[in-house]
């Protein structure tokens, strides 16, 4: 069996930093069996054989009270990893520490890195290894900082010299009457245990007395509450004695024990030096300045995930379902398969199912790498302590604003930022709320009916969908704080401003690519499937004789079919045909699929699809990857863009934008789709006026319901099956309430 | 009947950690409260005697944000009055 050394730490130690430096690209990122908690493993040559390195969640304790916790606790106590390297922050000494010595009672070989010395050093701290070794029992302490070479070099000589496994001869020390139940508690758990299953009988009485009865999992009932029943007199006991709770006793010993530590060996200045983080702060959590500062941050990561990411975007669209799925056409047709069932499967079920889900592509990466800056520099913290104040008032925190802003690019990404929540309810209600922002695959639903049956008025609309989408949450957020979070206290929101921080490229990058690949691993083989699915349902004729498999009218295919039955659902809301549904069908698919499908469905003539025969394969290669540069140009002028598009956000200012390349005039004759859109609507509503109010009710359905496969899998992937559904059934249920209202109020005020 | 009444005087006329000013400093007495809530508290070190300033508000008013062990934390106004302190 190889060695396992596990690393532990506080958040923002630099942790990542260690364990990328220690085990280079050999790396694996998964998840903790049944959590959401990211787990990262990887290989370190150490000596002469490869050691399993194994990066725990950083944690400030190590009670039960948060998923990370339980992970870090459950791996040392139960894996028990050959020795653990505890990451601390040198320029906060006091508060790592406490972890350590919680490291300590577990009775595990330990190592000491001592990480961001030179920011303890600019801060005038000065730290004496050799003393901290000899106060914390002679355990090896490595100075680390900045994951500089010899500092990991020294980390790997010690993790080598650990193999034989000494763990630190040192226990925590408590007070005379604490000493003596614990000796009293730690005996009745080693008479209940054999001591394979608790090798600690000190840890365990500790953590009795501490009130944390997670660690009697293992036991069997009535063992569980004898020794509860023990603690608990015990506790009284000490209460009695004391005046104090024996949680405060221990944790204030524990910060005794380490005021002796950093007596010894921690030398501070007399006065505290103010640092470029300090002043940093000054200006952005400032009282007038902090909340402009906030707006403008969050209005750029929009910029970046909605018009930076979109030329790429454009791009892999139009590679997928243009170039690549001519190429298979003609590969089909050249070994005479061409206009077969195998074709279309081939095109519209593989092609552009994964075409579905490499779009996302563009839009992750930028999010993702947004969200890496704002966590590594320590942006986000401040973030969440501008803007708690407004969120709490919709029953969520400081850290949930972001993801909303995020939703109104795309909801996929938006769930992704909830990530950076550590309250699964906060995180769960965030994913749930930011659903309803009008992302930009619904806008083009809004544009499409807006001209329809607006004209000039169009505008209205669209605003109109985008405001009644914020209500939306609004409301939600609301209702839910009072009914079914009612009485729930609100998640400890105690937050941690860590110093500013320059982020490392490496890491920024490294977790942007996990973090994508995690998405088109997980989400997107559903999101594959679903659309293989919609495609067999269209090619599949409802009776024999409709037509041919994969020649068949939309109306006489089961899709067709499907969409008949749910019409009559939509009658009240004005919209009761099969048209309308079956465009909802593939609107699951991607909002903006709704458009394609109503022109499809809508249009007199099917579309004769372009023939160019004169166009070669690698000419059409050679376009592609010129089709590529120029996406690429266009992300970097975006990129820029961002500059005078903000300054244009004061009143009165107009800077010129930069363009690179003359824009394309594509002018598609929409009228026919206008119209057969007006017809098709009046008739459903009874009359013109009356299809109008449908067409709003249609696009308030549209921006309610369940937002698409992409954001259920996302959402099923983060939060498991059950949310999903109660995410599906709740924006199905409320979409259609909204529509009919809309729909049956709109008729009684305007006809 | 009167202890109760004379405990209640005394939390009365305590001063908490939410009534510092700006740049005041002052010495955690006791955390009171209960559950995860305060664990956290004492873990992120808000023990006896630790000296803690209190640095500012945040522009909406709450949370606040208090140095302590050489670090930043942020308390929302509801958990700072959980802290008792003295001047």
């Amino acid at each position: 069996m190889p060695l396992t050394i596990a690393l532990a730490g506080n958040p923002n130690v630099g942790k990542s930093t260690i364990f990328n430096a220690l085990t280079g690209a050999r790396q694996h990122t998964g998840n903790w069996p049944g959590k959401t908690v990211e787990k990262k493993e990887g290989l370190a040559r150490i000596g002469e054989q490869d050691v399993l390195i194994v990066d725990l969640p950083g944690t400030y304790s190590l009670t039960a009270y948060s998923i990370e916790e339980i992970i870090t606790r459950d791996f040392i106590v139960r894996d028990r990893p050959s020795a653990v390297v505890a990451v601390i922050d040198a320029s906060n000494i006091e508060r790592n520490l406490y972890l350590v010595a919680q490291i300590i009672e577990l009775e595990i070989p330990l190592i000491l890195a001592l990480n961001m010395t030179d920011l303890a050093a600019s801060r005038g701290i000065a730290i004496d290894v050799t003393r901290l070794s000899e106060q914390l029992g002679g355990i090896p302490v490595i100075e680390t900082s900045g994951g500089r070479v010899e500092g990991v070099e020294a980390l790997r000589t010690a993790i080598a010299g650990l193999a034989e496994g000494r763990h630190p001869s040192l226990h925590i020390p408590y007070s005379p009457e604490i000493e003596r139940e614990l000796a009293v508690l730690s005996e009745a758990t080693a008479q209940r245990l054999p001591a394979e299953v608790a090798p600690q009988p000190r840890w365990l009485a500790t953590k009795l007395l501490e009130d944390d009865p997670a660690v009697l999992d293992a036991l069997s009932e009535a063992d569980r509450r004898a020794l509860l029943d023990a603690a608990r007199a015990v506790r009284k006991r000490i209460e009695a004695e004391t005046g104090e709770d024996t949680e405060t006793l221990i944790a204030d010993q524990r910060y005794q024990f380490i005021g002796m530590v950093t007596a010894q060996a921690v030398h501070r200045p007399s006065q505290v030096v103010v640092t470029l983080s300090d002043r940093i702060d000054q200006v952005v959590t400032h009282r007038l300045w902090g909340v402009p500062i906030f707006l403008l941050v969050m209005w750029i990561v929009f910029q970046f995930t909605a018009n930076v990411s979109a030329p790429l975007l454009a791009w892999v669209d139009a590679f997928m379902n243009q170039t690549l799925y001519g190429w298979a056409g003609r590969l089909m047709g050249a070994v005479g398969l061409g206009g077969t069932w195998p074709e279309a499967l081939l095109r519209d079920g593989v092609i552009a199912g994964v075409g579905g889900v490499l779009v996302f592509v563009p839009v992750l990466f930028f999010l993702f790498t947004a969200l890496a800056l704002l966590e590594d520099s320590g942006y986000m913290a401040r973030a969440a302590f501008v803007m708690d104040r407004v969120m709490r008032w919709m029953g969520l925190q400081g850290k949930s604003f972001l993801p909303m802003i995020v939703g109104f690019g795309c909801t996929v990404p938006a769930v992704y930022a909830t990530r950076t929540l550590s309250s699964p309810r906060e995180r769960r209600l965030t994913a749930f709320l930011a659903t309803f922002m009008s992302c930009g695959a619904r806008l083009p639903v809004y544009v499409v009916f807006g001209a329809a049956f607006f004209g000039a008025q169009s505008g209205h609309l669209i605003f109109a969908m985008y405001v009644l989408g914020i209500v939306v949450a609004l409301a939600t957020g609301l209702v839910l704080k009072h009914t079914v979070y009612r009485g729930q206290p609100p998640a400890p929101f105690v937050m941690e401003l860590p110093p500013y921080r320059m982020p490392r490229l490496q890491n920024v990058l490294r977790q942007t690519w996990e973090h994508t690949e995690g998405f088109l691993v997980k989400a997107g083989t559903v999101i594959f499937g679903v659309s293989a699915v919609l495609w067999l349902l269209m090619a599949t004729p409802i009776r024999p004789g409709a037509g041919a498999f994969n020649d068949v009218p939309p109306h006489d295919s089961i899709f067709g079919a499907v969409s008949d039955a749910i019409a009559p659902v939509f009658a009240p809301a004005g919209f009761g045909t099969w048209q309308a549904s079956g465009s909802l069908v593939t609107g699951f698919i991607a909002k903006e699929v709704i458009v394609g499908t109503i022109s499809q469905i809508y249009a007199v003539e099917a579309l004769d699809e372009p023939a160019a025969p004169d166009v070669t394969v690698p000419q059409e290669a050679g376009e592609a990857a010129l089709g590529l540069l120029q996406a690429l140009a266009l992300t970097i002028q975006e990129a820029i863009n961002i500059v005078p598009r903000t300054a244009n956000l004061i009143p009165g200012l107009s800077a010129p934008e930069l363009q690179f390349f003359a824009e394309a005039t594509a002018q598609e004759d929409a009228s026919r789709v206008q119209a057969a859109l007006l017809g098709s609507f009046s008739e459903s509503a009874g009359s013109p006026e009356a299809g109008r109010v449908a067409a709003v009710a249609f696009n308030v359905f549209v921006l309610l319901y369940v937002p698409c496969m992409a954001a259920v899998s996302t959402m099923r992937q983060e939060f498991g099956w059950r949310w999903m559904w109660a995410q599906v059934a709740y924006t199905l249920g409320l979409a259609w309430v909204a529509a009919v209202t809309v729909f049956q109020a709109g008729r009684l005020v305007f006809l | 009947m009167n202890i109760t009444l004379g405990a209640q005087q005394q939390t009365l006329t305590s001063k908490t950690l939410d009534q510092l000013a700006a740049g005041q400093m002052a010495t955690i007495r006791r955390v009171s409260g209960e559950g995860p809530l305060r664990r956290r508290m004492l873990e992120m070190g808000i023990t006896r005697g630790t000296t803690i300033e209190m640095i500012r508000r945040s522009p909406f008013g709450d949370p606040i944000e208090y140095r302590l062990r050489g670090y930043h934390l942020s308390l929302r106004r509801s958990e700072a009055r959980l802290i008792e302190i003295e001047l």
